[in-house]
């Protein structure tokens, strides 16, 4: 939740700075026409002179200015789209990066399957020593003496204890809880994501900055580079979407990791305690041979 | 220095270890407990490999320690003789790789006699990565690891049983038998699907299986991905599934640069390993050749 919550920022941040690179066109466009309202429709006139290969009326002055503005628009038209070009790139790189963490997870997770499945062969086969020792003891007990013999014959026969039914069962059920949480957890971040501010006003600032510039009576090249800044944009918003998504699909991953880890903790603590048993019983019945 | 004194050491154990079994096999030698020499030059010859093993003349060590399992196998202790076979093969594979399958064979040998069939999986896991690596024989070590992935099934482990069909389906799939390597990628996945952990791993599988499916026949991968995608809704959203589609419909209109853009962009975000360029370039030629035939 955390994360997403940092991802939202972060998108808001990207379009606060977009919107600001923007404006800040936007006060560029309009400086000619703040200092010479005349100047503007004269601007116009000139490019389109300039491209038919006509004549100004324009001073020398007011040319260089423009031109000069025309310049320093052009430069933060560049810079924008610098940053925003930088801006999906580190989104690519950490799309990438998220994947490969995914990647990792499920490799791990493969690997904790076989661990369990292990750990339960193990605990299997212990039990199985533990009723072999059992026999072996009787077995010494009627060797050592005629009284352990009878004693033997009186004592219940040990019963082939049932192999605990591994609680694969159990290890599910542990683990759709898990999915439950999870799946009311993601609903609430749905519902969280739909009444955010600053997700709304993203749709109207993305739209804002283009329409803004499509009002700005001038250069084709500052149309198009508007247009290339939107597929920026666009392009922004799906990676953040896709991290989003794989962001929770690792969290899920995670948590289901640390339960599978819990349940297998359990298992270990209990083979321990099986193993120095048994360890205990093969030394007594060591010592007990040595002496026949 | 010192591993030559330990090598001197060690052959003459060997040597010692030698005298006692040939007078344990006399007359009188089997007459006054001839069990216990033969036990104690089991004993010598293990000595004798571990010192050998120190001074790292590896050989050496292997042929000491098989003759510490055979002396075993006379006396009938199957366990100690395969313990003592496996320790043979691990000397022998820093030497010489062909010694070390016979002695891990015959060790699996034992223990499938004795039904530790878990035990033989794992040392027909190690032979087949001899195959892989040293010997470099790509066909046996298959034969190798799907022995290891029937006998695991067998004892219910399921997933080492897997761990051995993917290597299975790998190399497979790197030979062109797809057929295979499809079914293999299927089966694993479908089981994936249904753990809540292995879930995440179960779109790997399918978009393996269906570039195999793409492969052979265009129209193939087209089915198979469609059932897919009924079989696991998730795996619809996959930037993999976005990218087989991708490749089908340029391969639909003959479009080398559009197969070849679709995977340079999915290379930006997920590097593509070795086996999936393979297969990205074998997909490619069918592509171009198919071009130049309407041509």
């Amino acid at each position: 939740m955390r994360s997403d919550r940092k991802l939202i920022q972060k998108r808001s941040q990207l379009t606060a700075q977009a919107k600001t690179a923007a404006s800040v066109l936007g006060k560029r466009m309009a400086y000619p026409k703040s200092h010479n309202p005349f100047a503007d429709d004269d601007e116009e006139e000139t490019t389109a002179s300039r491209s038919r290969g006509g004549f100004n009326f324009d001073d020398d002055p007011a040319e260089s200015r423009m031109t000069e503005a025309e310049r320093r628009q052009r430069h933060l038209q560049q810079e924008v789209m610098r940053t925003a070009q930088s801006a999906v790139d580190s989104s690519n790189r950490s799309l990438g990066l998220i994947y490969e963490s995914e990647k990792v997870g499920t490799e791990t997770a493969e690997e904790l399957m076989r661990q369990g499945e292990a750990l339960k062969r193990t605990e299997r086969m212990v039990d199985n020593m533990e009723q072999d020792m059992r026999t072996s003891q009787r077995h010494i007990n009627s060797i050592k003496s005629v009284w352990g013999g009878l004693v033997n014959y009186f004592k219940a026969k040990p019963e082939p204890a049932k192999p605990p039914q591994r609680d694969q069962p159990t290890g599910y059920q542990a683990n759709s809880k898990l999915q439950d949480a999870l799946s009311e957890s993601k609903q609430q971040e749905d519902r969280y994501e739909a009444s955010h501010p600053n997700l709304r006003k993203l749709d109207t600032s993305g739209f804002g900055a283009s329409a803004a510039s499509n009002d700005t009576p001038s250069n084709q090249n500052g149309y198009s580079k508007n247009r290339h800044l939107q597929a920026a944009h666009e392009k922004l918003d799906d990676n953040l979407d896709e991290m989003c998504s794989g962001l929770s699909r690792l969290k899920n991953l995670g948590l289901g990791l640390q339960s599978e880890i819990d349940d297998q903790d359990v298992s270990l603590d209990s083979l321990l305690n099986k193993v120095d048993n048994m360890d205990g019983r093969i030394s007594s019945t060591n010592r007990q041979l040595k002496k026949l | 220095m010192d591993n030559s004194g330990k090598e001197k050491e060690a052959m003459a154990l060997m040597a010692e270890a030698e005298k006692k079994v040939k007078s344990s096999q006399s007359f009188f030698g089997s007459l006054f407990g001839g069990s216990s020499k033969q036990e104690e030059a089991c004993d010598m010859y293990a000595r004798a490999a571990n010192m050998f093993k120190m001074a790292k003349n590896w050989s050496a060590a292997g042929n000491a320690f098989s003759q510490a399992a055979l002396l075993h196998l006379q006396m009938q202790s199957k366990h100690d003789a395969a313990t003592n076979f496996i320790d043979a093969g691990n000397a022998f594979k820093k030497a010489d790789p062909q010694e070390a399958i016979n002695c891990l064979n015959r060790a699996i040998e034992i223990y499938t006699d004795m039904g530790r069939f878990t035990i033989a999986a794992k040392h027909h896991i190690t032979i087949a990565e001899v195959y892989e690596t040293e010997l470099v024989d790509i066909d046996k070590a298959i034969a190798h690891y799907e022995q290891a992935a029937d006998y695991y099934k067998g004892e219910e482990s399921t997933s080492s049983a897997n761990k051995c069909l993917l290597k299975v389906a790998t190399y497979a799939a790197q030979l062109e038998k797809y057929q295979k390597a499809i079914e293999i990628y299927e089966q694993v996945g479908t089981n994936a699907m249904d753990s809540p952990l292995l879930k995440y791993s179960a779109k790997d599988y399918f978009f393996k299986a269906a570039l195999c499916h793409f492969c052979v026949d265009m129209l193939n991968a087209k089915l198979a991905l469609q059932k897919y995608e009924d079989m696991f809704p998730a795996f619809s959203d996959s930037r993999e599934c976005k990218l087989l589609k991708k490749l089908l419909d340029a391969s639909e209109e003959q479009n080398i640069d559009a197969y070849t853009d679709a995977v340079k962009e999915y290379d930006t975000i997920s590097r593509l390993d070795q086996w999936l360029t393979t297969m990205l370039l074998r997909i490619k030629k069918t592509i171009q050749e198919d071009e130049s035939d309407l041509r």
